[in-house]
């Protein structure tokens, strides 16, 4: 089993470990559906923001090693890593999140104003996206040694940490008000 | 100067007594949603103003107007 492999079960099990975790946590609260839904969206709100410089602070791994040294193992299972975790927010922000709560606890926490944070903030992920794309593309001209790996790297980093931010930004403006 | 969508959801809701919870409930939405409407924050899309002027007995004229 090569180091990729490795660092993406250990991402998967770290994703499967938070969850179960967080699961524990809210076992014995006897809460209705609404009381339930204002609780896990305000930890989401608070959630957010921590996992967009968590993902960042991930980027070190990588860059470090752009300018064509090999990496060791331990990077490239890190790397794996930050590829689950990316797909993982990639996921929350494309759907309503909290995949093993009931429905109904879904579809309220994804209501009207979250969807308009959420939609928000993926305009703006995109957005970052395609301007780092734009970035990345001009620096090929200048020097070509760029990989394909690294340019999409770069691209996936800005468009989903801006994302992530922006939204947990507005959720917390959100619940702030309150 | 732009325009806003103002509210009377706060004080209609303090007249028949209601936490933004029980009218979140009502409308089925999150507190945060009422919260955020009523602050001006949030403009909400017409089938929630619908609800939300429905759940407090007024009409959607009544409780929104636009500001200039």
């Amino acid at each position: 089993m090569n180091a990729f492999t490795i660092g993406l079960l250990v991402g998967l099990g770290v994703v499967l470990v938070i969850a179960a975790i967080a699961k524990w946590r809210t076992r014995n609260k006897p809460m209705s559906v609404a009381e339930k839904a204002e609780f896990l969206s305000k930890r989401r709100a608070r959630m957010l923001p921590a996992l967009a410089v968590i993902f960042l602070s991930q980027q070190a791994t990588f860059f470090s090693q752009m300018t064509g040294g090999e990496h060791v193992s331990a990077e490239k299972a890190k790397i794996s890593a930050w590829l689950v975790l990316s797909a993982l927010m990639l996921f929350a922000l494309a759907t309503k999140g909290f995949w093993f709560e009931r429905k109904e606890v879904r579809d309220l926490i994804d209501d009207e104003n979250t969807q308009a944070n959420r939609n928000e903030a993926m305009r703006l992920g995109f957005l970052l996206a395609m301007g780092a794309a734009i970035a990345v593309y001009t620096l090929t001209m200048f020097d070509p040694t760029v990989t394909a790996r690294e340019a999409v790297h770069i691209v996936m980093s800005f468009g989903i940490a801006a994302a992530i931010l922006r939204w947990g930004v507005l959720e917390r403006r959100a619940h702030r008000d309150a | 100067m732009p325009e806003r969508l103002a509210n009377r959801l706060k004080e209609r809701r303090a007249e028949l007594g209601l936490t933004q919870a029980e009218l979140a409930e009502k409308v089925g939405v999150t507190r945060k949603t009422v919260n955020t409407v009523e602050n001006g924050v949030f403009t909400p899309s017409a089938t929630l103003a619908i609800k939300l002027a429905r759940a407090l007995g007024l009409s959607v004229e009544q409780l929104f107007w636009v500001e200039n």
